[in-house]
């Protein structure tokens, strides 16, 4: 493929309206989505999934909760304006077509007609405007989702199936902030119930919930999408989440069969699991935009340069000292991929002209470490204790800063306890990870602006000529000059060390061989693409 | 006895009070609040946002101010709602408690009746084969991790043997025979350890009672040894193992985190501990309230059980 026909922004969409007009006419033909309440189904394609995951959400708001792509059975109710494919391509969902102004100030999205919630209100307009509302109420919406419109000033209703986005400042890629992770659509109709049976408008519907315990969803009929036959989709009759939070329990409930399929299987496990079992259990690893890395607290202390004179000395003594290949193998067991950016090379916002970050190399460490200020006193190395992999590259690198002579001392910490030492500035390092960032934008100019809130809250780097290019960036609708620009901006990450890439996250998923068909899981996680994930699962026997 | 159950009550009263006091100040004493929690980890942070959810949820008054709301409104059962799922904490609680209570009941219950014949055979046939396999088990049962005695169990009769559900929940109400299913394998990783203390209990118990003058004395009166054993001796004999398997009972309601992660079992414990990773003030206070009121209540039927067992045991 061309960097040219990469593209993306304006120019792609407008060929994707083309292409999606021209599909509408034939669609039974060609098998892109079809008209809504397309109600032929499948006359063999059904059955319950019983999907074991590894978390499960907090509440059911799908504005005020964040409703992960991986582990939240509650993602498969949630349906956006913009959904993407299995290369994380933005595709048309509730909007058939959009197109950004020339100076990318307004954006202009035509609903798909036809289009309903899951209790049969029509998606219109106004509904739309409802929602982008409600998500930018700070008492209401997730302050992640808010971020993600943050450069949305208004939003405007031409007639019954066209809205307008106006926006602050000039954003090349608001297309894929609103893919439904984060910004899922409910039924205004229905927002008394949120909290208690959410009305969306995702492939499957919501039924109940009992946290940490089941989700039951089943199929919504009237889902917008079908197969190339003309089918609608999605082909399962039920899905049932089974939040298990211990990854054994999750694989041994899979091994007794009562699981059909689950997320997160323990990186410790993986290889012999599918060299033991491998023609009984399918695995997958899932393709991620996760990435794992240590940040450094540049707002006070030892590592800050406004505290300490050769703070970028020590950082760069830290970064020596830490041996990726040992995370690689120790954390992941030798899955995944060593990181020197934020994307990995399964994204195509990859880029092999990043200069890497300080090599590992000891005596080079203890030498910096013995000649920078500061270099013998102790510091805090934080990591969340939510997440596995978090806590132990926390543990492996502060055993990694003990060898180099470092006076380390490591605190694994839940998330109120930890974000409350953040917002103290009472640590060094945070052994951390990011994950769907889906442009670049939402990664570097959140935690790497120095304007950010995120990075003002946490790390606290400033580098002008960063800035100045995460901006430029934001207003670039060549997407091969924007992934110049971020590489650019990696580049200065990498020599000013704010934070330290360590490893891209991997994921490994199971599922039943015999049961499970027609599956294949995907950037956006098990649940719910365009033409893929839950959507085009069906049970056998 | 009516008025001793009363007076009982009565003193209740203080105490529960003072809980109330208890479980609001340790709350507010956990560092980072549910305002870290609503924000995650995910940006978006700043002041504007955390001082908008703080009135939002409250916690923007004086804590003294929001203990006396709180108290109002627990003391007429309306524990409001959770400030994560916001919904009804007492449709949380009531979602959770009887599945806690059945396991840890059936639990119990399944302790004794291995522990007290064992532990009665083991002190009346002392120092014999009975005996020493009665000791080793219990000190098996003792120094066996619960949780490692759980796995190996889902392995053995889950995985391997395919006999039993190596995780999940059926409500008896919904289904009995089949919420059995699921229940056999945790409720014995828990009688089979609580089994363990409880045995030892009884067979010292016996031990001490059997060297009593009354024993003798039955003995000599020529009363059969089943009669002089399971009539009078034992029940005597029962009186700290009724007390001891109470507060089990008491401390399983709260108590089975790690068995509920395990078994996937949606129990109380779990919910408050999640509850408390999350800062969710109402659900973690009434949460711990409702658990420190059933312990309280169990003591009290502990206390009531010695009559039963023991009728000159004086209640006053």
């Amino acid at each position: 493929m061309s960097a040219e026909s990469k593209n993306r922004g304006p120019e792609r969409t407008r060929r994707s309206f083309l292409k999606t007009t021209t599909a509408l006419a034939g669609a039974g033909l060609v098998g892109l989505p079809g008209a809504a309440r397309a109600n032929k189904r499948h006359p063999k394609r059904g059955g319950t999934l019983r999907f074991g995951t590894r978390d499960d959400t907090v509440g059911l708001d799908t504005h005020r909760n964040i409703i992960y792509f991986v582990s939240h059975p509650l993602a498969a109710i949630t349906g956006g304006l913009v959904d993407f494919d299995d290369k994380m391509e933005p595709k048309p969902a509730v909007a058939e077509s959009w197109e950004a102004s020339p100076d990318l100030r307004t954006w202009t999205f035509r609903l798909r007609r036809g289009a309903e919630f899951h209790n049969g209100q029509t998606i219109d307009a106004e509904s739309v405007k409802w929602n982008i509302e409600r998500i930018k109420d700070p008492k209401i919406g997730h302050a992640f989702t808010r971020s993600v419109l943050s450069d949305v000033e208004r939003v405007t209703v031409d007639d019954k199936h066209t809205v307008r986005f106006h926006l602050k400042e000039p954003h090349a890629a608001l297309d894929i902030n609103l893919i439904y992770y984060p910004v899922n659509l409910m039924a205004p109709g229905a927002v008394d119930q949120a909290d208690t049976h959410p009305v969306n408008c995702g492939p499957f519907k919501f039924k109940s919930w009992r946290r940490l315990d089941v989700t039951e969803m089943v199929r919504f009929e009237n889902f917008w999408e079908t197969d190339a036959e003309g089918n609608s989709l999605p082909y399962l009759d039920a899905l049932t989440g089974r939040p298990k939070k211990e990854d054994r329990v999750r694989l041994t409930a899979l091994r007794a069969g009562e699981l059909d399929l689950i997320d997160n299987v323990a990186y410790a496990d993986a290889p012999a699991f599918k060299k033991d079992h491998g023609k009984t259990f399918d695995t997958w690893p899932v393709p991620q935009v996760g990435t794992a890395m240590l940040f450094f607290n540049l707002k006070k202390g030892l590592l800050a340069d406004k505290d300490n004179p050769d703070a970028h000395l020590l950082r760069q003594a830290i970064a020596h000292a830490v041996d990726h290949e040992g995370i690689h193998q120790a954390v992941f067991n030798g899955l995944g991929a060593i990181s020197k950016g934020f994307y990995s090379s399964a994204s195509s916002w990859y880029s092999d002209g990043i200069e890497s970050w300080p090599a590992f190399d000891l005596d080079k460490a203890k030498a910096l470490r013995k000649k920078a200020k500061g270099g013998d006193e102790k510091f805090t190395i934080i990591a969340n204790d939510t997440f596995p992999y978090m806590q132990q590259s926390g543990e492996i690198v502060h055993a990694m800063l003990k060898d180099a002579g470092f006076n380390a001392v490591l605190e694994i910490l839940p998330t109120p306890v930890m974000n409350d030492k953040i917002a103290k500035g009472e640590f060094n390092i945070d052994s951390t990870a990011n994950s769907f960032r889906l442009d670049p934008d939402g990664w570097f100019a959140r935690n790497v602006l120095s304007t950010a809130p995120e990075n003002r809250r946490r790390i606290g780097y400033a580098n002008e000529k960063a800035d100045q290019l995460i901006h430029a960036a934001r207003k670039e609708r060549d997407r091969a000059k924007r992934r110049q620009m971020y590489a650019d901006v990696e580049t200065l990450v990498n020599r000013d060390l704010p934070m330290l890439y360590t490893h891209y996250v991997p994921l490994m998923m199971a599922g039943s061989h015999a049961r499970v068909k027609g599956y294949a899981p995907s950037f956006t996680g098990p649940f719910s693409y365009s033409g893929g994930g839950m959507r085009r699962t069906w049970i056998e026997g | 006895m009516l008025a001793y159950i009363l007076r009982r009550i009565a003193q209740l009263v203080p105490v529960v009070l003072v809980l109330t006091v208890a479980v609001f100040g340790f709350v507010e004493l956990l560092p980072g609040s549910i305002v870290d929690t609503l924000i995650g980890t995910e940006g978006g942070d700043d002041a504007e946002t955390r001082a908008v959810l703080a009135k939002e949820y409250g916690l923007d008054r004086p804590v003294y101010e929001r203990y006396a709301i709180w108290l109002g409104r627990a003391l007429q059962f309306d524990f409001g709602h959770s400030l994560v799922t916001r919904r009804p904490i007492s449709t949380e609680l009531l979602s959770r408690i009887p599945a806690t209570v059945y396991l840890a009941a059936v639990g119990i219950v399944l302790s004794m009746l291995i522990a007290i014949p064992l532990g009665t055979f083991a002190a009346v046939r002392r120092n014999t084969s009975v005996d020493y396999t009665a000791q080793v088990t219990s000190l098996v049962g003792i120094s066996i991790p619960e949780f490692w005695f759980a796995i190996l169990c889902v392995l053995l009769f889950s995985l391997y043997l395919g006999w039993l559900p190596s995780s999940g929940y059926v409500s008896p109400l919904d289904d009995f025979w089949g919420s059995l299913k699921f229940l056999i394998l945790p409720a014995a990783a828990i009688g089979f350890r609580q089994a363990a203390f409880t045995t030892r209990l009884t067979r010292s118990s016996m031990l001490d009672e059997l060297s009593k003058e009354y024993v003798d004395t039955a003995r000599a009166m020529g009363l059969p040894e089943r009669r002089v054993i399971f009539r009078y001796t034992l029940r005597n004999a029962m009186i700290p193992t009724v007390t001891i398997s109470g507060l089990q009972l008491a401390n399983l309601l709260g108590g089975t985190v790690v068995l509920e992660s395990i078994f996937a079992w949606p129990g109380i414990g779990r919910a408050i501990f999640e509850a408390i990773l999350q800062r969710d003030y109402p659900l973690i206070q009434a949460g711990i309230l409702v658990l420190g009121v059933i312990v309280v209540i169990m003591n009290l039927l502990v206390d009531l059980t010695y009559r039963f067992l023991n009728p000159r045991v004086k209640l006053a």
